[in-house]
C-alpha cells in the first residue's frame, strides 16, 4: 500500500496574471524571494561621466504598494540574460511608488544598464537589509560624511532628513570627491548651499578651474567643526580606505562608538543571508547590515 | 520518542516498502569508496559504511539548479515549474543529520524561507543510522556526534536486530506495515548501551578538545599561522564540494543558444575561490589565501555559531580526506591547543602580533 504521506512538492514561477488576484503583494513577494518583479525605468539623469541616477516604478500595483524601504536598504536589480546586482536605494521612503538607484558604470552589468532607456523594463526584488536607525536618530544632530559613490546609499537618508527636517537637530553634510567632475547631485547641493538648516561641505581632493567649493580630503572640514558629541549621530559611507580615517575624526570629536553608523559594500548575491558572498566575520552584510554601527564593526573580524 | 526493535531480516522488507512510495537514496559502494545514490535493488544498500565521499546535501541543494526561466525581449520571467518527487534518504550518519539541520536553519529561516530547498526538504523522509568512527572523524570535537532529531527513523545496529527510534507518523506507518516491531527488552537496552560505548571508545582522542574557540578565533586572528595555512591552499574548492554544511552559492543567468530565452541558475560556490568576495570595480575584500582560508575556518567554527548556536562543522572528516594540502579544522584545533599549552612568553608574542 503506497504511503499516504508520500507527496510531491513543487515550486512554480509564473508571470503575474489574473489568477494571482487573490494574493497580496506581500504574499507574492514572500512566496519566492528570488523572483524579480518587472519595473519600468521612468527617468534617467546623468550625474557624472560614469554615474547615472535611474528612477524605476514597479509595474504591478500590488507589488508596488507592498514595497516599503528604509533609508540605507538595497535592492537586487535584474537584467534578464545579464544577471543581477545589489544596488543601494538613493531615494527616500517618502518618494512613494518610485525607486531611485545611483549606478556607477563599473562592470558588465552596469555597462548594460547604462545603455538602457526610459521605458525599458528591468526586474527588482527587495528591499533587503537593515538600514539606518532613522527613528532613533530623530531629535539628534547628524554629521554625515560621504566619499565618492558613498553618497548613493547616504542619499536615501539625506533625502529622508530633508523631508523630515524639523525632526532633526543640526545637520552637517561633508561630501568629498576626487575632483569637481565627480561631484554627484551637484545641482541639488548647490541649492542647499543657500539653506541655513544644512551645514554643507562639498570638498574635492584635486582643485580644478571653476571649483568654488572646498579643497582637501574628506577629513579636512573636521578641523573647524563644532560637534555636540553627546547629541550627535555620525554617518559615513565611502571607499574602503576612507572608513578608518573618518571614524577616527568622529571619535576625536567624542561621538560614542554606537552612534557612528556606516554602510558596508559587499557583493550580496541573494540578499537573504544564504549565498555567503557578503559574509564578514560573523555577520551577513545583506541581512545584519549593510548599515552597522562602529561598535558592531569593531566586533566583526576583518571588517575594516 | 518511540523506540522499537526490528529483526535484521526485516530490513529488506522495510526498504522495499519505502521504494513503493518513494525514490530511494542510500549509501552504495562506488569504486574504492561509498556514495549516496538513487537505487532500485535493496541488496545494494550498505548500512555499515564509512563516511561517503560527498555528503547528501546535493539532494536538497543540487550543485546546479534552475530558479526560474525568463524571456529576454519581455525582460520578465516565463513559466517554470519544479516538481520534487517524494524521496527517502536512507542510512544517514549523525554528522550528516546534524549538517542537514544546519542547512535547515539557513534555508528554512522564518524571514526568507527558500522555496526550492523547502520543496525538496518537505518531500524527503530521512532515515538515520548509527556509525563507527573512521580515522578522520572528529564529530566528537564539534558537538555533532549525536543527532537527537532531524530524522524520521534512526536505526542502531545491534547485530541480529536494529534499535529503531521513530520520529514521524509517515515512517511509523511504513515500519508497522513492513516489519515485525516489538518492544525493547532489558537485553536490547543493554546491547544499545554497549554499542554506544564501543562507538565512544572508537573516537580518536588525540584530536585536541579545544575550549573557548570563539575567543581564540578572535584573539589569534592575526597570527602568522593563518598565513602559513593559507599559503598551502590551491583554491581547488574540493573542501566545499564534499562538505555537508557548505551552502554558499552563486546566482547567474544562462542564455539559450538563440539568446532569446534563458534560465537563472544557482550553482555551488566556495569562499576559498579567489573572486568570492570581489565587488564591482574589482576591489576584493579577501584578496589572498590567508584571508580566505581564515574566513572559511572562522565562519565554520565561530561565526555561524554566534548566529545559530552551533558550529557550521559537523566533524565528518570529508575535507580531511579531500584537501590535498591538509587544511582542515583539526589543524586549527592543533594550533590552538599548542598555543594555549605553551608558555606565557608565546602568549605575549601573540598579543604583540595583534
Amino acid at each position: 500500500m503506497p504511503n499516504s504521506h508520500a507527496h510531491t512538492t513543487s515550486v512554480q514561477v509564473t508571470k503575474l496574471g489574473s489568477a494571482d488576484h487573490v494574493k497580496t503583494g506581500a504574499e507574492l513577494m514572500a512566496e519566492n524571494p528570488y523572483r524579480p518583479w518587472p519595473a519600468r525605468i521612468t527617468s534617467i539623469t546623468d550625474l557624472t561621466a560614469t554615474e547615472k541616477l535611474f528612477e524605476f516604478r514597479l509595474i504591478d500595483e500590488r507589488i508596488r504598494s507592498a514595497f516599503h524601504q528604509d533609508p540605507g536598504q538595497f535592492v537586487e536589480l535584474s537584467i534578464f540574460g545579464v544577471g543581477e546586482a545589489p544596488i543601494s536605494i538613493s531615494s527616500a521612503p517618502s518618494k512613494q511608488g518610485f525607486i531611485e538607484l545611483c549606478v556607477r558604470r563599473a562592470g558588465r552589468f552596469t555597462e548594460v544598464l547604462h545603455t538602457m532607456q526610459c521605458g525599458d523594463v528591468v526586474g527588482i526584488r527587495g528591499p533587503f537589509g537593515r538600514g539606518f536607525p532613522f527613528e532613533e536618530m530623530k531629535g539628534h544632530d547628524i554629521l554625515l560624511v560621504a566619499g565618492g559613490l558613498g553618497i548613493a546609499p547616504l542619499k536615501s537618508l539625506i533625502n529622508y532628513i530633508h523631508d523630515e527636517r524639523h525632526a532633526f537637530g543640526k545637520v552637517t553634510i561633508i561630501y568629498g570627491s576626487k575632483n569637481p567632475r565627480e561631484v554627484m547631485f551637484r545641482h541639488q547641493f548647490e541649492m542647499w548651499k543657500h539653506r541655513n538648516d544644512f551645514d554643507l561641505h562639498l570638498t574635492v581632493d584635486n582643485y580644478e578651474e571653476g571649483w568654488d567649493g572646498e579643497v582637501g580630503l574628506v577629513t579636512k572640514p573636521f578641523e573647524n567643526l563644532e560637534v555636540d558629541a553627546e547629541n550627535t549621530y555620525g554617518v559615513l559611507c565611502g571607499p574602503p580606505v576612507m572608513y578608518r580615517f573618518v571614524v577616527e575624526e568622529m571619535r576625536k570629536k567624542g561621538i560614542p562608538y554606537d552612534r557612528i553608523y556606516m554602510s558596508f559594500e559587499r557583493h550580496m548575491k541573494c540578499g537573504m543571508g544564504k549565498c555567503g558572498h557578503c559574509q564578514v566575520g560573523h555577520q551577513y552584510v545583506c541581512i545584519d547590515g549593510p548599515v552597522f554601527n562602529y561598535w558592531e564593526a569593531k566586533n566583526i573580524q576583518g571588517s575594516m | 520518542m518511540l523506540y522499537r526493535i526490528i529483526d535484521a531480516d526485516d530490513l529488506p522488507s522495510l526498504i522495499r516498502a519505502f521504494m513503493e512510495s518513494y525514490e530511494f537514496v542510500a549509501p552504495v559502494k562506488h569504486g574504492q569508496g561509498y556514495i549516496f545514490d538513487v537505487i532500485e535493488n535493496p541488496d545494494d544498500v550498505v548500512l555499515d559504511y564509512p563516511t561517503t565521499i560527498a555528503s547528501p546535501k546535493k539532494f536538497f541543494l543540487p550543485s546546479e539548479e534552475t530558479l526560474f526561466k525568463f524571456d529576454v525581449a519581455e525582460n520578465d520571467v516565463s513559466e517554470f515549474e519544479l516538481d520534487v518527487k517524494p524521496r527517502v534518504l536512507f542510512g544517514v550518519h549523525p554528522c550528516d543529520l546534524n549538517a542537514i539541520e544546519r542547512l535547515d536553519s539557513v534555508f528554512l529561516d522564518a524571514r526568507y524561507s527558500d522555496p526550492y530547498y523547502r520543496a525538496r526538504r518537505e518531500a524527503t523522509l530521512i532515515v538515520g543510522v548509527g556509525c563507527t568512527p573512521t580515522a578522520s572523524c572528529f564529530c566528537h570535537r564539534v558537538d555533532a556526534d549525536e543527532a537527537p532529531r532531524g530524522y524520521d527513523l534512526f536505526l542502531q545496529d545491534l547485530g541480529d536486530r536494529y534499535w529503531v527510534s521513530i520520529s514521524s507518523v509517515a515512517a511509523a506507518e511504513i515500519l508497522e506495515e513492513s516489519t515485525h516491531l516489538r518492544e525493547a527488552t532489558d537485553d536490547d537496552r543493554a546491547a544499545f548501551a554497549a554499542a554506544t560505548h564501543r562507538r565512544t571508545a572508537a573516537f580518536d582522542d588525540s584530536i585536541p578538545n579545544v575550549q573557548d574557540i570563539a575567543m581564540l578565533m578572535d584573539t589569534y586572528h592575526r597570527d602568522p599561522f593563518w598565513a602559513e595555512l593559507g599559503s598551502r591552499c590551491l583554491n581547488c574548492t574540493a573542501c566545499a564540494a564534499v562538505c555537508p554544511t557548505c551552502m554558499c552559492f552563486d546566482i547567474k543567468d544562462i542564455l539559450s543558444p538563440d539568446a532569446k530565452t534563458g534560465e537563472r541558475v544557482r550553482t555551488w560556490d566556495c569562499c576559498t575561490s579567489p573572486e568570492f568576495a570581489q565587488v564591482a570595480g574589482g576591489h576584493n575584500f579577501r584578496a589572498d589565501e590567508r584571508g580566505r582560508v581564515r574566513h572559511r575556518m572562522y565562519h565554520k567554527l565561530n561565526g555561524f555559531k554566534v548566529k545559530h548556536g552551533s558550529m557550521l562543522c559537523v566533524g565528518c572528516g570529508r575535507c580531511v580526506r579531500a584537501c590535498k594540502t591538509n587544511i582542515n579544522p583539526i589543524e586549527v584545533f592543533k594550533f590552538f591547543d599548542e598555543k594555549t599549552r605553551t608558555s606565557a612568553v608565546t602568549t605575549k608574542e601573540a598579543s604583540d602580533a595583534e
